[in-house]
Formats: C-alpha cells, sequence, structure tokens
C-alpha cells in the first residue's frame, strides 16, 4: 500500500495526549528500533505492527491499564482507518 | 546570566562527591576540640560533647545525600534530552540544583571549621562568624538564579505565562518574608549608632543591609517566582504521564526551594553563635533540613520517570 503521509502527525498528535513534549521522541524510538525506518515515514500497516511494542514500552510507565488501553485503542483506530 | 559550568564536582559521580564530604565532615566533628561554651553550658565532658554532636549531624548528613542523588537523577534527565528544545533549560535546572545540593554540605563544614579555628583563637570569633554568614548566603543566591532562569527559559518553551493573580500572590508572599526578616535583623542592631560592628553579625548596619539583607530579599524573590512558575508549569503540561512526572518534581522542587528560604531565614534572623546550642534554632534547622531531603528525592523520583520516559 502507499504510505498516507499524513498519519505521523496523527500519530504524534494521540501520543501527546500522554507524554506531551516526549512524545515525538518516543515514536521516533518504537519506529527506528522496531521498524528500523524513519518515523514520518510510518504506515497504518507498521502502526498496526508496533502497537503492541507500544503498549510494552508504556506498561513500563504506569501501571494504570485504563491510561495503557485508551492509548492503545486510539492508535489501533487510526490503523484502522 | 552567563551560565557557570559546574566543573569542580562534573567529572566525580555526585553521591561519591557527597561521601567525601560526608566523610569530612563527621571526621572533622570527631577530631575538633570539644567547644567550651557548649561543654559548660550543657555540663558535657568532651567525650560527650562529641558523641552528641555526632548524633545531631549523622541525620543532616543523610540529608545531603538526598540532595546529591536528587541531583543526579536531575543530571541525567537533563543529558537524556540535551538535543532536544528543552536541554539547555533542564541542564541548567540541574546545574542549579547541584549548587543548591552544595549549599547543604559546605556552608557547614566551613562554619565548622572557622568557629573551631575561633575556639582556639577567641579573636577570631567575629571574622568567623562573618565569613559563615557570607558562605551560607552565596550558593544558595546563585543557585536560585541559575534555576530561576530555567524556569523562565521552560516556560517561555512551552509558551506558558503566569497569571497576574499568581504573580500577585508570589509578590505578596516575598513581602511578607522580607518585611519580617527586615525586623527580625534590624532588631539587633542599635539603629542609633549605625557604624558599630556591635550585635551578633558584627557589621556595621549599612554593610548589613547592602551585602546581606539585599542578596537575600533577592534570592528569595528570585527562588519563589521560580517555584511558582516551576508549579504552572508541571500543572499546565501536556501529556497525562509526563505531567505526573513533571508535577513530582515541581513538588520536589518547591520543597526544596522553600526549605532552603527558611533555613536561610532561620540562620540569618536567629544569629549564629558559634558553638552547638540545643534550641529551637537547631531542632527549626533540624525539621527544614529534613524537609530539603525530601523534597530532593522527590525530585529524584520526577526525574527518574521523566528518564524512563526518554528510554522506553
Amino acid at each position: 500500500m502507499v504510505a498516507t503521509p499524513a498519519i505521523y502527525p496523527k500519530v504524534i498528535k494521540i501520543t501527546h495526549v500522554y507524554l506531551g513534549p516526549a512524545a515525538d521522541r518516543f515514536i521516533a524510538r518504537q519506529v527506528q528500533n522496531h521498524l528500523g525506518k524513519q518515523p514520518e515515514l510510518i504506515t497504518r500497516e507498521d502502526l498496526a505492527s508496533i502497537i503492541d511494542w507500544i503498549g510494552v514500552a508504556v506498561s513500563l510507565l504506569t501501571d494504570d491499564r485504563e491510561i495503557i488501553e485508551e492509548y492503545l485503542n486510539g492508535l489501533r483506530k487510526l490503523a484502522k482507518q | 546570566m552567563r551560565q557557570v559550568n559546574f566543573r569542580a564536582l562534573r567529572s566525580v559521580h555526585p553521591l561519591i562527591a557527597c561521601a567525601v564530604l560526608g566523610i569530612l565532615y563527621l571526621l572533622l566533628v570527631s577530631i575538633f576540640p570539644a567547644n567550651a561554651d557548649s561543654m559548660t553550658q550543657y555540663g558535657w565532658s568532651s567525650t560527650e560533647y562529641h558523641t552528641i554532636y555526632l548524633m545531631i549531624v549523622i541525620p543532616m548528613v543523610a540529608t545531603w545525600f538526598a540532595a546529591f542523588y536528587g541531583y543526579n537523577w536531575v543530571r541525567s534527565y537533563a543529558k537524556s534530552i540535551e538535543n532536544t528544545a528543552e536541554g539547555d533549560s533542564y541542564r541548567q535546572l540541574a546545574n542549579g540544583v547541584g549548587w543548591l545540593a552544595l549549599s547543604l554540605p559546605v556552608p557547614t563544614i566551613a562554619s565548622l571549621i572557622l568557629n573551631s579555628i575561633a575556639n582556639a583563637h577567641p579573636g577570631f570569633h567575629a571574622s568567623a562568624i562573618i565569613i559563615s554568614n557570607y558562605i551560607a548566603l552565596i550558593l544558595p543566591l546563585f543557585a536560585f538564579a541559575v534555576i530561576g532562569n530555567a524556569a523562565r527559559m521552560l516556560t517561555a518553551t512551552a509558551s506558558i505565562r503566569i497569571s497576574l493573580a499568581g504573580a500577585r500572590s508570589v509578590i505578596f508572599m516575598f513581602v511578607l518574608l522580607g518585611v519580617a526578616f527586615c525586623y527580625l535583623i534590624l532588631k539587633h542592631f542599635d539603629l542609633g549608632s549605625p557604624a558599630s560592628n556591635n550585635n551578633p553579625y558584627f557589621m556595621p548596619i549599612w554593610i548589613m543591609l547592602l551585602t546581606i539583607i539585599v542578596p537575600y530579599l533577592y534570592a528569595w524573590f528570585v527562588g519563589l517566582l521560580a517555584a511558582y512558575e516551576f508549579s504552572v508549569l508541571a500543572t499546565k503540561t501536556r501529556g497525562v504521564l509526563f505531567s505526573q512526572a513533571l508535577k513530582l518534581f515541581a513538588l520536589g522542587l518547591v520543597t526544596v526551594i522553600g526549605s532552603s528560604i527558611v533555613l536561610e531565614y532561620i540562620s540569618s534572623a536567629a544569629p549564629r553563635s558559634g558553638h552547638l546550642e540545643l534550641n529551637g534554632r537547631l531542632l527549626a534547622t533540624y525539621v527544614f533540613r529534613i524537609a530539603a531531603g525530601i523534597g530532593f528525592l522527590l525530585i529524584a523520583q520526577g526525574a527518574r520517570r521523566l528518564r524512563k520516559i526518554e528510554e522506553v
């Protein structure tokens, strides 16, 4: 599928609700570490494939399952659009 | 204000530096001769004097460790984001926290050495008190200025402005503190003899005003403003998890700045005697040193969480 240029800013916008100023750095690390590509080039398929990794990373930051699920559900919705 | 690098301890792990200072201080307390005034006042032998002194200072040394532990984590977080928009601000904040951590052991050790010299050479007593007062002023003054700069840079980066009500609250608190401070100090002076050194500070009133009172008031205003700006930053920063960590950090910073102000208040308004006294001044100093230690631990916890966000 062709990369959708608009998805990266949407991923950052969702992540920003939880990680604030650290959102772009967090997503950049997940994309670079697990997909080996530039974060701006992330596609919906890429996002779907790293959501679980993002979940693992966020669970290291908080024990609040509600916040984690809320965040991941936001990303899942974006990946399915 | 030009940033001064924290060069002296940069190459040494903060906790190692603290351990060296702590061991040095405990050794000095143990080996310096007992103060005759304290022994006479309380009927202690030399051994009792040293034992009691050690029992009093060991918990205080523990708060130094808390301070350097907090500084270490702030420094670690600042390093982890050094290439970001907030990197410079947090590096400056780390430097400020470092100077604040140093402001716990350095004046204490200096005061012990100076007073011990004065014990052996009574003619040095006035100089010991004067130098101790200036050392106790300079480090927090510098620390608050650096932290104030950092807070201002962070709020500017985040495009956050403090409200008029908030600014007025800070000013009001400062005025209260300042007026009470001036009263508590000036009541020790004979205002009819402004050039006289015959007071617990061994300085003429005009030197006291210009070189002690005014710098303290400046430091407290800058410190209070920095504490308030950081609280607003923590409250208004977006990001649930990020904000939680920043609020912990801010709470610690506010506690440390507040405790530091109170400690300076106590040490200036209740003049130093140059020897160990078991009185309300010591108890109050103890309480607020412990509060500062707790503040530094909160700073460490907040910085740890912020650092973790940059690692996962």
